[in-house]
């Protein structure tokens, strides 16, 4: 076989191999496995009064530094804040059809989180109580899980000097263990927060909607949104002939869902699926390419080294063959000159031969 | 502070005078029903005052099975609703059976009469004239009339046979004849009108528990921790329900037992004067069974809030902790 042609087949070999890997991972099992009895939370936002008790919790339970302005100020929730590495919750007014509404954001502990699938030292895992879990202990600081997460909830320890992580709202883990419910929901005066399986809160969600005709918007926002979260949002309908909606707002009129900050078009599948192909093929790439290009160096090696055994047998018979043939000739001399001639012609032919080699070896092999 | 006190004082005065004032007239009344009984009072219109809603149909019936028949009191319609167009939608004062069967047929877009009297959410026409039914307009009513939001901004009556009964209330005077014929439609305009007469004439409003039968403060204090107990003035709010509603048809129409006030906050249990606590089914801590049960803090919260905000109630704001119950003496914290 010709060197080119060789290289072409293991060439094409190569990326063969690597669009099979590519195939595997994207029908593989790389998707968060659905816990059936995992908990959740839904959030009736047509119950919430802004009294931010959920956040005064929240920063007790978690042992959280102090804010500058305390929570009895309600004012902060004019302005749209977001969740920080120090605030794992906010209450937030929007404004929906001109009326007041008010929104707790958290991390929404998504079924198939987008954090765990853009975290390449496995810092995120979704736990079976329906919590995703941060370990923090083999984070590098990379932040890739704040710009993969759709609803931007986790922060970062800027000011940390040493070690500095990743922090979000943990659904009080450590609570649940206890048997316990997560701080803001036992802080919350309204049942504005209501704690129950995913799969009970969706029924009760439901329930609800059917109880008080043309109270909620009927969709349930997690349900299927990002492929599906554990916390849920139900949101008030309200009707656009009773509030006057100022003209910037006129866009988002009648979609109460974006006036309330929740975006609609984050899908229903998990965020993970548009990355888990591309990704899940590295480690088989990083696994598989050494060997297929390793064994290929090895073949060609090996070639090579039979060749020159081969080659040096062949030498080593022609150098037997001349030693032969100078036997012979210097034996006919001896039988016909006498021995003293064939010891001067012995040594002639073989310092002839061995100047003949010791020039043979200078011109020498590639090498 | 001071001009608050003698308001409250001027209200409650206000609120003796006038239920001595309703009794009063309670009794002018039924003398002067009995006075001019089996007449009723003509409509300006010229329409008959009150007519008897047949389910008339196209198949034929011969055993006249069918819904009983609801009486219709156009008088006390025509006196609220000023457009005409509001109910005859298409413009021409007919019967709605004209074009609403009991089958539908195709000058009524084949919309049966049950819906045209029940349907609720109905999608707005792009031209001319959106029509109502029964329903969707009485319910239009308690979503947007102060006096009726609170309370119907957090329940929906349930929709039983003592609700269908309010309006499908026809006199049991009523023969099967005349029930045969007016599903054919030959029942004669007299007769229709004699027996929506007599059955308007024998409905008496119903009297709703008097204020002074409940409680006047109630504590509420079962949870008291951070906040003392608040103190509940439960006959003012009550007297405030009755007065919203005191002269009006429709909230006397279908608030017909004595105790349906109370079953705002005395939700999901038989009327009664004695109704159970809240804590008898709200639990402390959310119940794991009934994860959809509001826990007791979250059930007191909801009423009062969801009802104040029904009536637009603009103090105490819902964050307004303190106004109702006082913050408990602190230790050191």
């Amino acid at each position: 076989m010709k060197r080119r042609t060789f290289l072409t087949i293991l060439g094409s070999a190569g990326v063969v191999s690597a669009l099979g890997t590519a195939k595997v991972a994207q029908a593989g099992p790389h998707t968060f496995p659905y816990y059936a009895d995992s908990y959740g939370v839904l959030h009736d936002t047509t119950r919430c009064i802004g009294c931010r008790k959920c956040e005064e919790a929240c920063n007790k339970v978690n042992h959280l530094p102090k804010p500058k302005k305390p929570f009895s100020d309600l004012t902060v929730c004019d302005t749209t804040r977001r969740t920080s590495e120090y605030q794992w919750t906010v209450v937030n007014k929007y404004k929906v059809n001109g009326k007041d509404v008010f929104r707790k954001l958290q991390c929404f502990h998504c079924n198939d989180p987008a954090c765990a699938s853009a975290c390449f030292a496995k810092c995120f895992s979704k736990h079976p109580n329906g919590a995703v879990h941060y370990d923090g202990s083999q984070c590098v600081g990379c932040r890739y899980c704040m710009i993969a997460c759709p609803f931007y909830v986790p922060g970062f320890q800027y000011d940390e000097a040493f070690d500095p992580l990743v922090q979000k709202c943990t659904f009080c883990e450590p609570l649940l263990q206890e048997g316990k419910l997560p701080g803001c929901v036992q802080a919350c005066p309204k049942d504005a927060l209501t704690f129950g399986r995913r799969s009970d809160l969706l029924r009760v969600a439901r329930a609800r909607m059917a109880d008080n005709p043309g109270k909620y918007v009927n969709y349930i926002y997690g349900e299927t949104d990002a492929g599906g979260t554990a916390w849920m949002v139900l949101s008030p309908a309200v009707g656009q002939a009773a509030a006057a909606i100022p003209a910037d707002d006129a866009p988002l009129a009648g979609d109460e869902l974006k006036q309330l900050g929740l975006n609609t078009h984050l899908g229903n599948r998990p965020m993970g699926e548009l990355t888990y192909g591309a990704l899940g093929a590295v480690p088989m790439i990083v696994a598989f390419w050494p060997v297929l290009f390793g064994g290929a160096y090895a073949i060609s090696k090996r070639r090579e080294a039979m060749y020159k055994a081969e080659k040096d047998e062949k030498i080593k018979e022609a150098h037997e063959d001349v030693a032969a043939a100078v036997d012979a000739a210097v034996r006919k001399i001896e039988e016909t000159q006498g021995p003293g001639a064939a010891d001067t012609a012995r040594r002639a032919m073989t310092e002839a031969l061995k100047a003949r080699e010791t020039e043979c070896k200078c011109h020498g092999e590639d090498k | 502070m001071q001009k608050d006190k003698h308001m409250r004082n001027g209200t409650s005065l206000l609120l003796l005078a006038a239920i001595a004032l309703a009794g009063a007239a309670c009794l002018t009344a039924l003398g002067a029903g009995t006075a001019n009984a089996a007449a009723l009072e003509p409509t300006d219109s010229g329409a008959p005052s009150a007519i008897v809603m047949f389910p008339v149909g196209d198949k034929p019936n011969p055993k006249g099975a069918a819904m009983k028949p609801a009486v219709f009191n156009h008088l006390n319609h025509e006196k609220k609703i000023e457009n005409c167009e509001t109910c005859h939608h298409t413009g021409d004062p007919v019967a709605c059976s004209t074009c609403h069967t009991v089958e539908g047929k195709a000058e009524g877009n084949f919309i049966t009469l049950e819906r045209a009297m029940h349907a609720t959410n109905i999608a707005k026409r792009a031209k001319g004239n959106t029509p109502v039914s029964c329903v969707s307009c009485h319910e239009q009513q308690t979503k947007e009339r102060r006096e009726c939001a609170g309370c119907h901004a957090i329940v929906t009556p349930k929709r039983d046979s003592a609700w269908c009964a309010t309006c499908h209330n026809v006199t049991p005077s009523m023969t099967p004849e005349q029930m045969q014929k007016g599903i054919n439609g030959t029942l004669l305009p007299g007769d229709n009108e004699a027996l929506a007469a007599e059955t308007v004439l024998a409905q008496k409003p119903v009297t709703p528990v008097s204020p002074m039968l409940a409680p006047l403060k109630v504590v509420i204090d079962s949870l008291a921790d951070k906040y003392e107990g608040s103190n509940f003035t439960h006959r003012r709010h009550l007297t405030s329900l009755i007065e919203g509603i005191k002269d009006d048809k429709l909230a006397q129409a279908f608030h017909n037992q004595p105790e349906l006030l109370c079953a705002t906050c005395h939700h999901r249990s038989p009327l009664s004067l004695t109704p159970p606590k809240c804590g008898s089914c709200h639990a402390k801590e959310i119940d794991k069974v009934n994860p959809g049960r509001p826990n007791l803090m979250a059930a007191y919260h909801l009423q009062c809030m969801g009802c104040h905000k029904g009536m637009n109630v603009a103090r105490p704001r819902d964050t307004d902790c303190t106004t109702c119950h006082k913050a408990a003496p602190k230790s050191a914290d």
